[in-house]
């Protein structure tokens, strides 16, 4: 995604990133962000939002594929709008872009009377239940961890529960379901047999390619800001008598 | 419908009796053609609504093998030798004119085979007499061919291109 140059800084107005990166639009929705942007900047838009400014430039960059990109130090206080980041790009997994490939695979299965249309729907079903069990483990057991960890933190409550669950534990559940996704797509456009249903399967390569792409996001902002960041702050409770 | 069956020993007599009935189907031994591809496949040209499959008791190149619309093998149950020929009868002229690609060697689509119908690495290595480090090798050079990684993508990669019929997976859907 990174075909521009544009450098975001606070002072970077939205209308300028979306323009530059139109996949940018998606981005914004994960953090309660929506059009009309009028001349906001990054950081006027960022104080509405309760996000700092750190964070929104981190989870941007890290969108729009800038690799040279160093991540600041992100505070423990970032760990909110990173929550509701993530329970939003869930919610888009789970509510709208799983089930229209779903409907898309239907559609063309359903145009082709073949023997691998059954497998194909049937792959793609298994596939879209280890995602929603994944994503509802997140939902119901590390999200709500993470927050409890951060009002512990917040209210100075004494933290007792050493060793009980840590945030560790959930590193590398992504490569199944990258794999998976990418075998589909690879099935899509080397091997189906296509039968005049071009348009669809055009429609459905699109949106293989915004999920795959979000996806990717979605695991880096986990693994390389999420779990670091609960680290440090399950150590620091840890380290406290 | 009545069967006629017909033995030919040159691809000249075969000719002759695809002339009278051209919705034949030809079962061929490769050896013949081996060696006369190029008038297998004016043959082939000239009757284009017969179905031309080979029965296999050798090793045979895959680009020979590839001219065929199917393949019986001669270590083939009765039950598969039907599928495909049914198989063969029925997808002729359909509009779907997927050509395999023939990408995998002999042996990798032995493994796809039986790893599509959902057998183990040991399983496979215990059928086929190696070891499970090869199957283990043999699974990704085939993944590495393909671009597919999973057992379930796989199996629909098997399908398609025909290496293992829809009935066989069927236990599995």
């Amino acid at each position: 995604m990174s075909s521009s140059n544009l450098y975001i800084t606070q002072d970077t107005e939205l209308s300028d990133i979306v323009r530059a990166y139109p996949g940018s639009m998606l981005f914004l929705e994960h953090f309660d962000i929506h059009v009309p942007f009028q001349t906001k900047t990054v950081d006027k838009i960022c104080s509405e939002h309760n996000i700092s400014s750190d964070l929104f430039i981190a989870f941007a960059n890290l969108y729009l594929g800038k690799d040279s990109y160093q991540i600041p130090k992100l505070r423990f206080s970032d760990l909110p709008a990173i929550i509701r980041y993530l329970h939003n790009n869930h919610k888009y997994y789970l509510d709208e872009i799983y089930p229209k490939i779903q409907q898309c695979i239907k559609l063309i299965m359903g145009l082709n009377d073949l023997d691998e249309s059954k497998l194909v729907e049937k792959f793609f079903q298994d596939y879209f239940n280890e995602v929603r069990e994944h994503l509802n483990y997140e939902n119901s057991v590390v999200f709500p961890f993470v927050t409890g960890l951060y009002d512990v933190f917040i209210n100075k409550i004494p933290y007792r529960q050493r060793n009980a669950y840590s945030v560790s534990e959930y590193k590398d559940h992504h490569s199944d379901i990258e794999e998976k996704l990418d075998d589909l797509m690879s099935l899509l456009i080397k091997y189906l047999p296509h039968k005049n249903d071009q348009q669809a399967r055009r429609e459905l390569f699109h949106l293989l390619v915004e999920l795959d792409y979000d996806l990717k996001v979605h695991a880096r902002i986990e693994d390389l800001i999420l779990v670091p960041l609960v680290e440090k702050l399950e150590k620091q409770l840890n380290a406290k008598p | 419908m009545p069967l006629h069956i017909r033995q030919a020993g040159n691809i000249d007599d075969a000719e002759k009796f695809i002339c009278a009935k051209p919705e034949s189907l030809v079962i061929v031994n490769p050896a013949i053609i081996q060696h006369n591809v190029k008038s297998f496949q004016s043959l082939k040209n000239n009757w284009d609504k017969a179905h031309w499959m080979a029965l296999v008791y050798l090793h045979y190149d895959q680009q020979v093998l590839g001219l065929f619309d199917g393949i019986i093998s001669i270590s083939d149950s009765p039950g598969t030798i039907i599928s495909t020929i049914k198989k063969v009868l029925s997808s002729k002229h359909s509009q779907n004119t997927y050509i395999s690609e023939d990408i995998l060697s002999e042996r990798e689509v032995e493994v796809l085979q039986l790893l599509a119908v959902g057998l183990s690495n040991k399983e496979i290595a215990d059928k086929l007499s190696i070891s499970i480090n090869t199957v283990i090798t043999h699974r990704k050079n085939i993944s590495q061919k393909t671009g597919i990684k999973t057992v379930s993508g796989l199996t629909i990669y098997a399908v398609v291109n025909k290496y293992i019929t829809l009935e066989s997976v069927k236990p599995m859907v």
